[in-house]
Order: structure tokens, then C-alpha cells, then sequence
């Protein structure tokens, strides 16, 4: 037992589309430290809405997982019966959804929505679950006597709180929010970023944050994950990430991302897409749009290297990673790289 | 609504005087004089200039007034609310039936989706869709009342059978047992709708993250498929439900003719065969009022089911 | 079926698979191939009728020792499906009935979508006073009863198969031209129809080249879907007595049974054959709509 409530280990997850076999998620590894959030970034398409949704067992049907470990709290989660990861789910493990106008059910009032998991999952009475509904109502800024409105009747940014109030319903030991401010303007994003990072420092919540934007990151996370094309390419504390990128998509992205502060500066984009995952290149997977690509890049598949206190990361060249900081700085050096 | 109503009167209107054959053919003796004849034409007001006589019979509609059956000799308004509780009994005691067993078939369709029993049961399902109903009517007629005996042929009661009140005559067993074999054909011919709709909207409401939610939520199957996918599933269907009704009135028409049932279609075509043209036209015009009403519940019981609506 | 008649014209049938291509007939729906080959085998019945018949379906028929060949069994004296309580072969009657049935189906079919896109078409692309009238026009069609209206109709009209189809063509436009025109409605707002108007196409030319080929699908789905309409609604007419006596239908006969008491004497092998057709011939309509929903509505399919 360590001090993290998740360890992922080499997790595959498959998509059958016809014949074709999509690996969306292939060798990922990364541990959540107890108490932390941990940022989980990368493109659309990178897989990280896969982990998101594998962590809690509930997939499209054309999903299927084809190895690894998930350890949450010591407990291999791909061992347990449905059964026993249904008990699991929500007590321990809340989800916070992209877009709460669509995960909430829009015939039923908030209140109502509450009660179903206080109640069935939580198996409180009716009077506790009134009280603890106010109280997550008050814990997330909304007046509760908003309780007995229809979804509909709330703002983007409220429905996303109330999205919040429901994945802290029961206490849980996780929680996967999946892209929760994205479909959000800016200013909306930073006050929900605010709430839940201080709801995650008083309640020392684990949080695993799903996003593409690493401003987002920057502004909440104590640590990053990395992923590119279903792998884990570098994870470390956030800072030092972000300050010492050892991997080259992870200066990229840093370039493409303005601040949630500031908007100062020129934004560098990484030109290109992701590999298609049906048909993955050999080798490192972001050769083909990395600027400092060699030939052994192409075939030798690299593996994640401690490179630094908590810090790994996947790149045949780690080693020369101060020179090649200095020049992924430059924007010239991603154009053209393909 | 009023002007739809206004429109198939005024239409109604048209079709009955522009009709080729006199009117008043069936209702003459053709020993009257033409004496005789002309003080008719003028009791029934058909020896006014016609848009005279539509503005009298809009009149008269205002006020109820129907006219008089050439045949019963009685007021048709009378007639007319005399067959309507045979003929919504009739309906809504079918459509009940169908849409809850349509409603259930179509969610475990959905759940069954891909599987032999859907393969087979979709075909099954068109099927009934496709019999003509008076058809289904003769089948079952033949089988369960001319060859097995279980239920009477026809009408509303048995011969002789005597009732206080219409309360005593709906509630009792001979009433009942009159009415299977109508309510069930036209169930049969009904439960194709709504089951089809439920399983399409099933399948659409699987699909969405609400329902993944309440999963990763660990609520029950039940929950999930119950509370979430199908009460969402089901708001189309039941504002499907008052549309039913209307195209139902319309259809009963030959299901009535087969089981002799009193309704108000059984009368229409009555009294269209007979001539009785002022029984036919008030038939005719009760049934519209059902299918424009049933036309409007539909849109105010979706406001009512769905709080997006209600709760603007 | 086209493609029979026209095998040995590679030209035609080049220009037959070009716009069979058009219509996006779902040849690769098991559904829709059924529906497609009983539309086939009851199209050349009804063509070849004249062969397929054993008897002329109105006569009278008597045996050699001059008896009535009534309420005869399925397979008595050779009738293949028996006789009716005035002595006319039920099988000829049969293969007859696919006659009208076909005549009445793709006519009402016909005229069904050709108003209801009509309708759609001017309502949906024009918009104003045209839209608000046709509309109105479209809810009064749907107040009015429809059976009670071809009731009265055929009551006042020389008794005709046809007036289902005009019954048909007055009324069930209404569903096809509100469907077509949100189809419109939503074609309208696509860019490549502005680019249309920008370069100074006429709106004639960019509602029959633009916009009627993309909602040529959707008439076909509810031209199929009238053509069951059809069938059934002559069937209902006929059974209560309104049809023209003179014409074979499968209505007709199922009346004729009703009320020569068919049903009380088991004459199963009388009224039930004529209900079969029927149903084959309407569930082939919906087998291939359904094929076209799957087509026009695709997020149903996965």
C-alpha cells in the first residue's frame, strides 16, 4: 500500500469497429497520489476520455479492456465482479461529466436526482438526504432552495456546480471529472476551477481532471499526465513539468495553450494529428510530428525513464532535454516539422 | 382549433348539398305530391338560397342543433351523445390496452435489440400493422365466438337483457363480455404504434449521457432502463396516445360494423347507406370534434410531461 | 420489376441504376429485398392474371350435372381454394383482387407524393402567404376524419375504386407535404443553396435541381407508406358496402364472406386468403420504408 488511491498499470482498452480495432488506449501507466488532483492531458483522440470512462468499468459496448491494472485502493478494479465494481461506483468513485445539461436527466428535478444516489446508494432516509442535498448545495454556491429546479431552469455554469454537488454526494474516495469546464466561457471556467479546487483542499479530495487545455492544468493540478495517441508520455508535479519538460509533445502543448491568466503571447500549435489508432506507427507514436525526430525514433518504441523526483518520462532523448527546451521555445522550430 | 372545426363543417356543408341525388330522396314517399314535396323541402329549409342555408346551419351548429334524423325521427344531437360512450368506451378501453402492452414489448425490444426475438418480432409487429382491422375482427369472430363459443357475436348486450341505467349496463359482466373481442382487435391493430415508437425512442435515449450517468452512478438496472431510459423514452409515446385516439375514432368505423357496436361509426356508415343525411352529417361532424380535440391534448399533454416545456 | 425487362439494355440499364441510385433503394437491407420481391411476385400476378385464373371470377359456376358449385371446400371438384356460398371460384377472385389492388395502390401512392412534395416543396422554399395558406390547408386536412370522408364520398359518388384514390389525393398529402416541407425548410439554410441564389440561379431551377433531388427519398418513403394506405382503405370501403360490385377486390370478397355468413360456417378458406394478401402486400410497403428510415434516419442503426 502506498500513498496513491489509484495506480494504473499498463492499461489497454480496444474499440471494434467492423474488423478494425481501434487501441485507444495502449500501455497506459500513471499513479494519483491520495489527496491530490491530477491533471490528465492531451489532443481529442489521445485517450484520455477512455482512461476516464475505463476507471469507472461503464463503456460503449464496442469497448473492451485487453490488459492492465487499474489498483484502486490496493484493489485490481478489472478483477472485480459487476457486482462488486457496482458497489464501488459513485461511493468511492463520482464522475463529473463534460456537459451536465446532458448527464442530468432533464424529467426530473435536481433534488430528485440527489435523492436517487443519497438514497439508493447512499442509504439514507429521506430527512438526511434532504439535509445533506442542502448542505452540497451550500458546499458548491447554489441558494438550495434551487433544489426542486428542473436542470433546464439552470446556467451552464450552474448546472456544472450542480454536477460537482452530485459527484461529492456520497464522499467519494475519486473523482473523475471529464472535461468539466470545457463547454464553459472562460471567466464561468475560472469560478468553477476556484470551487472545486477549494472543495478539493478542504475536503482532501483525489481528483483526476480530464482536459485538453493545459492552462487548465496549470491553474488546479499538483500533478500532470501527459498522454499522446493511448500512451502516458511524461507525468510529474505539475510545476516541474511545465518548467522542465523532458518530452517533446509536452513542450508543444505548453506553446499551444494560453494562459487562463493571461492571453499574452503567441500561441505555437503542433502541427499535424494524431495517428490513427487502428494502424499506430511503430516506434515513438509522435515521431512523425515531432521536431526532433531521428531515425531510431521511428523504430524503437521508448519507455517511461525517471527523469527527475516523481518524474518520468517516454522519449529516446531525455537526455538532451535542456537543448531541446531552448529550441521547442522557438516557435520556427514547430513549423514545418512534417 | 375553432377554424379547423369551422372548416371541415363548412366542408361537410358542401359535400351534402352538392351531392347530386336529392336529400330529401329517402325521407319522400314517392306518393307525395309535389305539393307535398315543397312544404317538406321548406320545413327542412332547403328551399332557401344555399348560402342562406349555410348560415342557418352554422347557426344552428352553434347552438347544438343538429337537425333531425329522417330515419329515427328523433333529434340527431340526441342520437348522436346516445352512441358516443359506446364508441369511447370501445376506444379507449383498446388503445389502454395496446399502449400498455406496447409500451412494455417496445422497451424489452430495445433491450433485446440485435437479438433472435427482435429479429422475429419486428416482422410480427408490422404485420398487425398491416391487417385490415374489420379483417382481424372476422378472424377473431370466427374463432373465439362461432367456433369456440366464449364470447357473443355481436352488439352490446345480450338479447332480453335488461339495464336500469347506463351505469348498470357499462359495469355489467354481459357488457363486458361483449366487448373483448371489438377492444381486442382493435388493441391488436394499435399496439404496433406505440411499441415501435417506444423501441426507437429507447434505443435513442440509451445513448444518451444521462443514462451512461445513472450507470456510472451504480444505480440499478432498473433504474436506469426504468426511471431514466424509458420515462424519457415515453414522452413521445404518450402524446401519441391522444393522436391514437383520433385516428382510432376513425377506424372503428368497420370494427363497429363487424361486432354490430353501437357506436357512432357503425351509425355513420348506417345512415350514409340509408340516405339519412342529417345523422350521417352529425356523425360525421362528432367524430371530427374528437380527432381535432384529440389533436390539441396531444400538444398540451406534451407541455405537461415535459418539464422543458411546463416549467419554462 | 425493371431490372427483369430490361437486362439485355445496358444503356437503360445504366440510366435505371443511376437513379435507383438517386432513390437510395436499400438493396443491402434483408427487410427491404423482401418487401422488394413480394412487390415483384404481386406486380406479375397481377399482370398475368388472365393466365394465372382458372375462372372468371364473377360467374357462376355449376358442375356437369348442372348443381351449383357453391360453398365448395378447398380442393373440391378442383377448385383450388374452394368456392363461395354463389358458386364463384375464391382462387381466380384471388389472383383477380391483385389487380385492383395494384391499380389503386401505386395511383393513390402516386398521387399521395407527388402533392404532399408538391406541397412541401412551394410551402417550405417559399415561405409568406403560400407557406401560411398550404399549412392551414394541411391542418384542416388533418381534422377531418378520413374514413368517415371516403365513407361519405364513394356514398355520393357512382360507387369506383377510384375514389379511394381521390379521397386519398384530397387528404393524405397532408403528412408527406409537412414532413417535406421541414425537410425544406432545413435544405434552405445549407450554403451550397445560397451559393445557388448568389450565382443567380431562378428559384424554379434551384428547387428542381438543388432541393427536389435530396428530398426524393423522403416522397418514395411515403409514397411506399400510401401505398398500404391504399389497399387497406379500398379493403375497408368495399367490406362496408360502398365499393363498385363489379370490380374484383380482395374488400369485396372479404364483404361477400362477411355477409354470406362465412364466419359462422368455418369458411376459413374463404375470407382468410384475401386478408393474407393484403397483409403481404402492406408489410412489403413498410419492409421497404423501413429500409429507407434506416437511409434517412441513420443514428437509429448503431
Amino acid at each position: 500500500m502506498s500513498d496513491n488511491i489509484l495506480c494504473v498499470k499498463g492499461l489497454k482498452v480496444t474499440y471494434s469497429v467492423g474488423t478494425a480495432r481501434i487501441r485507444a488506449v495502449d500501455d497506459a501507466t500513471f499513479d494519483i497520489p491520495k489527496g491530490s488532483i491530477v491533471g490528465l492531458v492531451g489532443e481529442s483522440g489521445c485517450g484520455k476520455t477512455t482512461v476516464a470512462r475505463a476507471l469507472t468499468r461503464v463503456m460503449a459496448k464496442a469497448a473492451g479492456f485487453e490488459g492492465g491494472e487499474m489498483l484502486f485502493d490496493g484493489v485490481d478494479l478489472l478483477g472485480l465482479s459487476e457486482a462488486d465494481m457496482n458497489k464501488l461506483r459513485w461511493r468511492d468513485i463520482a464522475f463529473i461529466p463534460q456537459s451536465a445539461m446532458n448527464s442530468l436527466d432533464p424529467v426530473y428535478t435536481i433534488e430528485k436526482q440527489l435523492n436517487e444516489v443519497l438514497i439508493q446508494r447512499g442509504g439514507m432516509n429521506r430527512r438526511e438526504a434532504r439535509a445533506r442535498a442542502e448542505e452540497l448545495f451550500d458546499m458548491v454556491g447554489i441558494d438550495p432552495r434551487r433544489l426542486g429546479d428542473y436542470p433546464h431552469q439552470f446556467s451552464g455554469g450552474m448546472r456544472q456546480r450542480v454536477a460537482i454537488a452530485l459527484a461529492l454526494a456520497l464522499n467519494p474516495k475519486l473523482i473523475i471529472a471529464d472535461e468539466p469546464v470545457t463547454a464553459l466561457d472562460v471567466i464561468v471556467q475560472r469560478q468553477i476551477l476556484d470551487t472545486l479546487k477549494s472543495l478539493q483542499e478542504r475536503l482532501g479530495l483525489s481528483v483526476i481532471l480530464v482536459t485538453h487545455d493545459i492552462s487548465v492544468v496549470a491553474y488546479v493540478c499538483d500533478r500532470i499526465v501527459v498522454m499522446y495517441a493511448g500512451r502516458v508520455v511524461e507525468s510529474g508535479d505539475t510545476e516541474t513539468v511545465l518548467t522542465q519538460p523532458f518530452h517533446p509533445y509536452t513542450m508543444g502543448l505548453y506553446n499551444a495553450f494560453p494562459d487562463l491568466q493571461s492571453s499574452e503571447g503567441l500561441l505555437t500549435p503542433i502541427e499535424g494529428h494524431p495517428p490513427d489508432l487502428s494502424d499506430p506507427p511503430d516506434g515513438c507514436r509522435f515521431a512523425p510530428r515531432c521536431p526532433f525526430a531521428q531515425t531510431p525514433c521511428s523504430t524503437q518504441n521508448p519507455t517511461l525513464v525517471e527523469v527527475g523526483s516523481r518524474h518520468v518520462s517516454a522519449c529516446l532523448r531525455v537526455d538532451e532535454a535542456q537543448q531541446l527546451r531552448e529550441q521547442a521555445a522557438q516557435t520556427q522550430t514547430w513549423m514545418g516539422a512534417i | 382549433m375553432v377554424f379547423v372545426l369551422w372548416a371541415v363543417a363548412t366542408i361537410l356543408f358542401l359535400m351534402f348539398r352538392l351531392m347530386p341525388s336529392n336529400p330529401l330522396a329517402a325521407y319522400i314517399d314517392p306518393t307525395f305530391t309535389i305539393e307535398q314535396q315543397a312544404i317538406l323541402m321548406a320545413k327542412f329549409g332547403l328551399d332557401k338560397p344555399l348560402w342562406e342555408q349555410y348560415f342557418i346551419y352554422l347557426w344552428n351548429l352553434l347552438h347544438g342543433e343538429l337537425g333531425d334524423s329522417f330515419f329515427y325521427r328523433q333529434p340527431v344531437g340526441q342520437r348522436v351523445l346516445e352512441l358516443l360512450p359506446n364508441t369511447l368506451i370501445l376506444t379507449f378501453s383498446s388503445l389502454i390496452v395496446a399502449y400498455m402492452f406496447g409500451i412494455i414489448a417496445g422497451a424489452w425490444l430495445a433491450w433485446k435489440r440485435d437479438t433472435f426475438a427482435e429479429r422475429v418480432s419486428i416482422p410480427m409487429v408490422l404485420a398487425t400493422r398491416a391487417m385490415p382491422e374489420f379483417w382481424l375482427g372476422m378472424l377473431l369472430l370466427a374463432v373465439f365466438s362461432f367456433s369456440l363459443g366464449w364470447f357473443p357475436a355481436g352488439g352490446t348486450r345480450s338479447p332480453g337483457s335488461e339495464y336500469s341505467g347506463y351505469l348498470a349496463l357499462y359495469t355489467s359482466r354481459d357488457f363486458l363480455a361483449h366487448l373483448v373481442l371489438p377492444a381486442l382487435t382493435l388493441a391488436i391493430y394499435s399496439q404496433g404504434l406505440p411499441l415501435l415508437l417506444m423501441r426507437s425512442n429507447m434505443l435513442e435515449v440509451m445513448h444518451e449521457d444521462f443514462v451512461t450517468m445513472a450507470r456510472i452512478k451504480g444505480l440499478s438496472n432498473w433504474t436506469v432502463v426504468v426511471r431514466h431510459a424509458a420515462r424519457n423514452a415515453l414522452l413521445p409515446v404518450m402524446t401519441s396516445f391522444a393522436i391514437s385516439v383520433g385516428y382510432q375514432i376513425q377506424g372503428n368505423v368497420v370494427v363497429e360494423t363487424v361486432f354490430s357496436w353501437p357506436g357512432l361509426g357503425r351509425e355513420l356508415v348506417n345512415a350514409v347507406s340509408a340516405s339519412d343525411y342529417p345523422l350521417a352529417q352529425g356523425a360525421f361532424l362528432m367524430i371530427a370534434v374528437v380527432v381535432v380535440l384529440m389533436n390539441l391534448l396531444a400538444d398540451l399533454l406534451y407541455g405537461l410531461l415535459d418539464p422543458r416545456v411546463s416549467h419554462a | 420489376m425493371p431490372e427483369l425487362t430490361t437486362a439485355r439494355k445496358p444503356h437503360a440499364l445504366h440510366w435505371l441504376t443511376r437513379r435507383f441510385a438517386r432513390l437510395q433503394i436499400p438493396l443491402d437491407d434483408p427487410f427491404a429485398v423482401t418487401g422488394l420481391i413480394i412487390y415483384a411476385v404481386f406486380i406479375l400476378v397481377a399482370i398475368f392474371a388472365n393466365q394465372l385464373a382458372t375462372h372468371d371470377p364473377l360467374e357462376i359456376l355449376y358442375s356437369e350435372t348442372y348443381e351449383l358449385s357453391s360453398n365448395l371446400r378447398p380442393g373440391e371438384d378442383g377448385f383450388i381454394l374452394g368456392t363461395t356460398s354463389l358458386g364463384r371460384d375464391i382462387y381466380s377472385q384471388l389472383i383477380y383482387g391483385s389487380r385492383s389492388a395494384l391499380l389503386i395502390g401505386i395511383t393513390a401512392a402516386f398521387m399521395v407524393a407527388v402533392i404532399g412534395t408538391i406541397v412541401g416543396l412551394l410551402s417550405g422554399y417559399f415561405g409568406g402567404w403560400i407557406d401560411i395558406v398550404l399549412m392551414r390547408a394541411a391542418d384542416i386536412a388533418f381534422g377531418i376524419p378520413f374514413l368517415p370522408f371516403v365513407i361519405v364520398l364513394s356514398a355520393f359518388l357512382e360507387p369506383s375504386i377510384w375514389n379511394v384514390v381521390f379521397a386519398m389525393a384530397l387528404i393524405l398529402w397532408r403528412d408527406t407535404g409537412r414532413v417535406i416541407r421541414s425537410q425544406v425548410l432545413t435544405l434552405r439554410t445549407r450554403t451550397y443553396i445560397d451559393a445557388a441564389r448568389i450565382a443567380g440561379s431562378s428559384d424554379m431551377k434551384i428547387v428542381f435541381s438543388h432541393i427536389a433531388p435530396n428530398i426524393l427519398p423522403l416522397s418514395f418513403l411515403y409514397g411506399s407508406i400510401a401505398i398500404g394506405w391504399a389497399i387497406l382503405t379500398e379493403a375497408a370501403i368495399s367490406f362496408l358496402g360502398f365499393g363498385d360490385p363489379e370490380t374484383i377486390s380482395w374488400g369485396y370478397m372479404l364483404q361477400d364472406a362477411y355477409a354470406s355468413q362465412a364466419l359462422s360456417t368455418g369458411g376459413y378458406y374463404w375470407f382468410v386468403p384475401p386478408g393474407i394478401c393484403i397483409i403481404l402486400v402492406v408489410v412489403a410497403g413498410f419492409f421497404i420504408s423501413r429500409g429507407y428510415e434506416e437511409i434517412l434516419f441513420p443514428k437509429l442503426k448503431d
